[in-house]
């Protein structure tokens, strides 16, 4: 039996079908949640992230467009959440600061899980503008139009933003000849 | 080409988004110049390594964190935004500024004017108290209290918590929402009374604290037997 689409999903939901909104959860909860791991990298942020998201969702969804892809509204959510915990952390400087200090030196030779590491921690020290189009692009693995939508910005803004992030990780990443 | 031509060149190769003449626009820099070509590896590389990274499988109690939190009747979405008064007032002790936002709706008839959700701040003159919830420390502190006086029933919040709270208060097919409560303040330092138009058909009434938009707490008030 094919299961129901989005917007049937949606439509049923605004209909009184709470268990409707169950499977939205269902469906989307992992990327949700992952969306926000990897732009806070704090698994603790990321499930209440998620559970916000969800909940926001729920409480607007009579305003949601079904011209528009749900997974784009629901990541837009997720993302504008994410920053939102972001902003309210310690200023990024203090990150940079401290992530430095914690990043291999060039001397290092990095492989595998260091490699991995590296990244992860290269990641975290990119500003969350840049750090969005990666998780948006590498692991949510979507369009630059899909990326636009979210991000409420042109495709070649989106594509710019995305090949300054990924110049920004390769040089990092080669500094310590972790690429 | 420039050099920024070709670097953008070399991320839409990997992005897949190279048309034959491109391609060969491409192949042409990398053969001239070595350093071109460890750009691109590096790069490439580098997707690999991000396109490699796995999903993590979110906490089991997610779903049912999420579920359990959502307000009782979804059908209220459907309806226009509720009518909204605003309340503001110095608090007593701290000098805090209290503003509280109420909304209501209900799926089956439509919305009452602004005028019948007004606050009844520190009217308490022929007030029955009902019933009492005590919220022990925790995000949210304080008490709620449902009672009843000559215009109807309604709820007094006597909160104080580190960011302003949102309540959901659900009875008997009625969804009500009350913002921008708590202060930072010491419970009972302010507090804020709502009207509950419509009420009467339920003996209970649900709240839901709500900070940032997430779940912080619940309570129930109940209507005694003999009312």
């Amino acid at each position: 039996m094919t299961e129901p689409d989005d917007a049937t999903l949606v439509r049923s939901c605004l209909e009184g079908d709470q268990s409707a909104f169950a499977q939205l959860v269902v469906r989307y909860q992992r990327p949700v949640y992952n969306a926000a791991l990897r732009v806070l990298h704090e698994p603790a942020d990321a499930m209440d992230i998620a559970q916000s998201t969800f909940l926001k969702a729920y409480e607007h969804l009579a305003t949601y467009d079904p011209s528009f892809k749900f997974y784009s509204w629901i990541y837009r959510i997720a993302i504008n959440e994410s920053l939102d915990t972001l902003n309210s952390r310690k200023s990024l400087s203090e990150i940079d600061h401290e992530r430095a200090d914690e990043a291999p030196g060039p001397d290092r030779q990095v492989e595998g899980q260091q490699a991995r590491r590296a990244l992860e921690d290269a990641l975290m020290r990119l500003t969350p503008e840049l750090r969005t189009v990666i998780v948006l692009r590498h692991f949510m693995h979507l369009s630059y139009e899909d990326m636009g939508d979210i991000l409420l910005l042109p495709v070649k803004t989106v594509k710019s933003r995305l090949y300054s992030a990924r110049q920004v990780l390769r040089d990092r990443l080669a500094a310590c000849g972790a690429v | 080409m420039t050099d920024t031509e070709h670097l953008a060149l070399i991320h839409a190769e990997i992005d897949g988004e190279l048309d034959a003449r491109q391609r060969g626009e491409l192949a042409r820099r990398l053969l001239a110049d070595p350093d071109a070509r460890s750009m691109r590896d590096q790069l490439q590389r580098l997707c690999a390594l991000l396109d490699a990274t796995e999903e993590v499988e979110p906490p089991s109690q997610l779903r049912s964190r999420i579920l359990d939190a959502l307000p009782p009747a979804p059908r209220v979405l459907r309806r226009t935004r509720w009518s909204a008064s605003r309340w503001q007032y110095a608090a007593l002790a701290a000098g805090v500024l209290v503003a509280a936002v109420v909304g209501y709706e209900t799926f089956n008839a439509p919305g009452p004017a602004s005028t019948e959700l007004v606050g009844t701040i520190g009217a308490t003159r022929g007030r029955t108290t009902l019933d009492t919830v005590r919220l022990p420390s925790g995000p949210v502190a304080g008490r709620v209290s449902l009672y009843r006086d000559a215009a109807g029933h309604g709820l007094r919040f006597e909160l104080a918590a580190s960011a302003p709270v949102e309540v959901l208060v659900a009875s008997d097919g009625h969804t009500l929402r009350a913002e921008a409560l708590g202060s930072g303040a010491a419970p009972g330092a302010a507090s804020t009374s709502i009207a509950l138009p419509g009420f009467g058909g339920s003996r209970t009434v649900d709240l839901t604290f709500l900070m940032s938009g997430r779940a912080v707490g619940r309570a129930t008030l109940t209507v005694p037997d003999r009312h």
